[in-house]
């Protein structure tokens, strides 16, 4: 690898790309303009919602209390009344239209609202308020109660309290709507809630409302000859522990990443399509692919070049909407909410360090993806279809982390994207030590995750297929006729592919036709032989009939030395007490819920009340020999052409670990795959792998049957296994040395014949 | 010096299984002498070509270049070509000056020497007016020539030239010539494909003739002239394809034939 020539692509790339009028307009003229314009957009909209009065006609006002008027009693020309000064002042700038009209002749309440309901529709009020000829009444009698009371001792009103939490107020509103349900209401509201504008008039109707009847009872207090100070709102005094900064720093925590990277990822596509097919289509790649820079260096320049460019997209957006955000706000907090001001404030300095911090990693990422994509099309414009499916894999893993549940855990820290944004987050907030106990985690996935990215992107140009692909007229019959003339004698990447997608679909579905589970033997044991047979084994044996020639070579069973599978039957062994650990500190990390837990419990009653033969066979043998012909044999031999091995091992590990239904199974069956995975590599056949999984399998089965049995083991056992009132545990000592052991079997299965060698190479091809 | 023994390069085909754009090719080039690859369109010349400048990798057979194996050693290839193909275009964002420097400076070229070889492949290609212009803004001509000197700002020993004058005037076409003539001049081992005869006549010292993959004869002009008794070039040319074809048609024919006789044996 040659850096200069990496740097001599990047500067000419930059400079290319920063002489291009579009890319320049859509980085740095765009998110400049476009979040003022939508900021001014959203002012007016809401300066519009706030002005925008509401119209409420209120029925029967001569029913209400004249001794504390709603409305003032002149009313103005165009037929709507004021409301009282009072109540004006206290409510503020929210304008509410009042057309008082009185009660019809002869109405009856039912009458009324039926009334009310289709002036609804006819006319333009939005909200219809109706007083009832009892209200005054009612309002009398309330009145009268209050008088009734006898005098009670009174304790001082707690003026304030030092709480840390954020409870609701008490209002006048509470202590007196206990008799209000009981008797008719007196008041009705007639509104379509389905529309905005009569949404917005009850709001403000009831808070006129609740305005009001603190006056009534406050007036009434002191006609009683009581301090009305008894019924005023408790002010809770909030001591918040968190700062103001930190306050924003979470709002802003959840909204910033999500839009920083959708944009680090637009804005790593439309570089790359114009560094890659662009180049294909005005024929300038031939030139660079002929020139002294190697394939692997163009890839690293456009890299840098793409990330660079995804970069400034995201710095430059986040920075304008957040500046845009800011002014905003100040203009909101000068009108007169300043909640909203304090919540989306600037952002603390230090969040935004944080940001870019994680803005580097996905930059690269995304830009490695978009960089392989586009390398697929031929020209700008087939470029533009592939935006949709990277959407569609990424967008998801940029949303998780808005779900509002979801925080920074060992299980999200291993989600690619998701986990650094997690990550992210956490530090933003403060969360250091948390943050940093997850570093390695989220570190090592986002760096596999950039290098696979990458290293997709370098295999893509050294491709010539992708390269120098030619539209040809696609058809589905020739297609059929060379996928039958041309089926080698193992499955090709992308059928061995296919078979694992085919395979979790099956299994999806079968979840909803299998219905609800009753827990019996026979179920069980059904249903094991239908998951293994039907849905794992199936697919791959009739993918290896019609796509390849040789059913043995597909399945890769091939003959292996006799001391390699002695070296598999003790590694099993051996390999077992470490995966039982492994077993209990994924267990530990990530709790299993107590209904999963009781069925579990269940399952291993009804497995340890049957024959130990009938166990081993359904839970041990079958689930072994199906998985290993499907995932080390099948599809970890169409992974491995073209030199795949590593594709190989963790995508069919990523398979293996997916076919399970618990999540604790699925992360330790994906590491055991690994790990068979390099075994069915080294040995060139699935064999050992076989005999690996038979063992670990049929120990975990077999030793759990028989400490529930309380079968008493030879004494030579003891050795190895404790049994203690039905539970079974490995000698300490023994765990020790098994670990030594699996890796003096592992260099054992590691090791290869010329013939094996041979066959190995062959194998890559 | 190129040396090219039995190049195969076969590419999955949806129709026939394996489509060979060229099958066992075999040719050589001495410095100081032009070898003309003629063909009609889709014949495998640039497919050849490519190979040659590491582009594509062939599928079995054996290119050098300069004695260096263009499977094994593509670095060193690369450094000792220069290749103008139809498809080697220039940055329509970039001007003449900065394009060819680029490549100089990919090349490894010190930056002092690089400058006095610019300055002196600028004013043998008579290219100083413009210089400063940008390739999008470019006459065909003016892009043919600043692909030439990108080529040979690096002076390489061996030049590929893929249908260089495709879509060029006379005017230009004939100017490109004579910068070709002059390279051999040089020195250079050259290598010039065509499907135009009169170029061949003109240019090449010698000349192989490629036709769906295969080469149908090769030699100097007048070897060839000689082996089939026929002195007019286009006419030999002609007969040299129809030839291939009848005897292509007749071993399709007795291909089936004994494939229905075997048929109707079994």
């Amino acid at each position: 690898m040659n850096w200069r020539h990496v740097h001599l692509i990047y500067l000419r790339e930059m400079r290319d790309q920063l002489r291009d009028r579009r890319t320049l307009f859509t980085i740095t003229v765009l998110p400049l303009l476009l979040y003022p314009l939508l900021g001014m957009l959203m002012m007016q909209v809401a300066q519009f919602k706030r002005d925008q009065s509401v119209r409420v006609r209120v029925v029967g006002i001569e029913h209400w209390p004249k001794d504390a008027g709603l409305v003032e009693t002149t009313q103005s020309l165009d037929g709507f009344a004021r409301l009282t000064a009072e109540l004006e002042r206290e409510i503020g700038s929210e304008s509410v239209e009042i057309h008082p009209d009185a009660w019809p002749v002869d109405g009856s309440v039912d009458h009324v609202v039926t009334l009310a309901r289709q002036s609804l529709t006819t006319s333009d009020f939005d909200a219809i308020l109706i007083v009832e000829p009892e209200f005054e009444k009612l309002l009398a009698d309330r009145r009268a109660k209050v008088k009734d009371l006898p005098p009670q001792p009174s304790s001082d009103p707690p003026e304030s309290s030092n709480s840390s939490t954020t409870s609701s107020t008490a209002t006048s509103e509470d202590v007196l709507s206990s008799g209000v349900e009981t008797d008719s209401p007196g008041l009705q509201v007639v509104a379509n809630m389905a529309r905005d504008r009569s949404q917005l008039a009850v709001r403000r109707l009831q808070n006129v409302l609740r305005v009001w009847q603190q006056r009534w009872v406050s007036q009434e207090l002191s006609a009683a000859g009581i301090n009305p100070v008894l019924v005023e709102p408790l002010a809770v005094k909030q001591n918040d522990t968190s700062e103001t900064s930190m306050r924003r720093a979470m709002l802003w925590a959840k909204i910033l990443p999500f839009i920083m990277l959708v944009w680090a990822l637009t804005g790593a596509f439309y570089p790359a399509i114009d560094l890659c097919a662009g180049e294909k289509e005005r024929g300038t790649l031939e030139t660079l692919l002929s020139s002294p820079a190697r394939r692997r260096e163009i890839v690293w320049g456009k890299l840098f070049t793409v990330a660079t460019f995804s970069m400034l997209s995201a710095l430059l957006n986040l920075l304008s909407m957040h500046m845009t955000a800011g002014f905003i706000v100040e203009q909101l907090a000068s009108q007169g909410t300043p909640q909203l001001a304090e919540a989306f404030g600037r952002l603390p300095i230090h969040a935004f360090g944080w940001l870019v911090l994680l803005l580097v990693p996905m930059s690269a990422f995304f830009s490695a993806l978009a960089l392989a994509v586009a390398a697929l099309a031929r020209s700008t414009k087939e470029g533009q279809y592939y935006l949709m499916p990277l959407l569609l894999f990424t967008l998801p893993l940029v949303t998780m982390p808005m779900i509002p549940s979801l925080d920074l855990t060992l299980a999200t820290s291993m989600v690619p994207v998701s986990g650094a944004i997690f990550l992210v987050r956490a530090l933003i907030e403060g969360r250091i030590t948390e943050a940093c106990i997850h570093l390695p985690v989220v570190f090592g996935v986002t760096a596999i995750c950039c290098l696979l990215a990458i290293r997709w992107a370098v295999r893509q140009f050294e491709s010539e297929s992708v390269m120098f692909s030619e539209s040809e007229r696609w058809n589905l019959q020739s297609w059929i006729r060379q996928v039958w003339r041309d089926r080698g004698a193992v499955a090709s990447p992308s059928e061995a592919t296919l078979c694992g997608l085919i395979i979790l679909v099956a299994m999806f579905f079968s979840q909803f036709i299998a219905g609800p589970s009753t827990l019996a033997w026979e179920t069980l044991a059904q249903r094991a032989v239908v998951t293994q047979i039907g849905l794992i084994l199936t697919p791959c044996l009739l993918m290896a009939i019609f796509l390849t020639r040789s059913m043995r070579q597909a399945l890769r069973i091939h003959p292996v030395p006799i001391d390699q599978i002695a070296a598999a039957i003790v590694l099993a062994l051996a390999l077992h007490p470490s995966y039982v650990l492994l077993g209990q500190a994924i267990a530990g990390t990530i709790q299993i819920g107590t209904e999963t837990q009781r069925v579990l419990e269940t399952v291993a009653r009804l497995i340890n009340a049957q024959p130990l033969w009938a166990v081993l066979l359904v839970l041990a043998v079958l689930p072994a020999v199906c998985e290993e012909l499907t995932y080390r044999g099948f599809i970890f031999g169409g992974l491995l052409r073209n030199n795949g091995v590593l594709r190989a091992v963790l995508m069919s590990s990523l398979f293996f670990g997916l076919a399970h239904s618990f999540l604790q199974q699925s992360i330790a069956a994906t590491l055991m795959g690994v790990l068979l995975g390099v075994i069915a590599w080294r040995t060139g056949s699935v064999v050992c792998t076989m005999l690996i999984h038979v063992i670990n399998n049929s120990l975990s089965v077999s030793l759990g049957w028989i400490s529930d049995r309380q079968v008493a083991l030879p004494e030579a056992a003891e050795w190895f296994i404790s049994i203690d009132q039905g539970q079974w545990h490995y000698q300490p000592a023994w765990i020790t040395f098994s670990v030594v052991l699996s890796l003096a079997m592992l260099a054992i299965l590691w090791r290869r014949t010329p013939a094996a060698e041979r066959l190995a190479e062959a194998e890559l091809v | 010096m190129i040396e090219v023994v039995e190049l195969t390069k076969a590419y999955p085909d949806s129709i026939s299984g394996t489509f060979k754009a060229l099958d066992c090719v075999s040719f050589q080039a001495k410095p100081g002498e032009i070898f003309g690859l003629l063909g009609p369109n889709g014949a495998g010349k640039t497919t050849a070509l490519r190979i040659l400048s590491t582009v594509l990798r062939p599928t079995s057979g054996i290119a050098r270049i300069n004695g260096f194996d263009v499977t094994t050693h593509p670095d060193e290839v690369r450094h000792c070509i220069g290749f103008v193909s139809c498809n080697t275009a220039i940055y329509d964002r970039m001007t003449a000056w900065e394009m060819v420097e680029y490549f100089g400076r990919l090349y490894g070229i010190p930056k002092d020497r690089l400058s006095e070889r610019m300055h002196r492949v600028f004013e043998d290609l008579s290219m100083m007016d413009y210089r400063d212009i940008a390739g999008g803004r470019m006459s065909t001509g003016m892009r043919q020539k600043v692909s030439i000197a990108r080529a040979i700002v690096h002076d390489p020993p061996v030049l590929i030239f893929d249908e260089a004058s495709l879509g060029l005037d006379v005017l230009v076409a004939r100017a490109l010539l004579g910068i070709i003539d002059q390279l051999r001049e040089q020195g250079k081992c050259i290598i010039f494909s065509t499907h135009v005869m009169r170029e061949v006549e003109r240019l090449c010292d010698r000349v192989a003739i490629l036709y769906r993959g295969r080469i149908l004869a090769s030699g100097t002009l007048a070897e060839l002239a000689e082996q089939y008794q026929q002195h007019d070039f286009e006419e030999l040319f002609f007969s040299l394809l129809n030839d291939s074809d009848r005897d292509r048609k007749a071993a399709v024919a007795e291909a089936l034939k004994s494939l229905s006789t075997n048929g109707a044996g079994s």
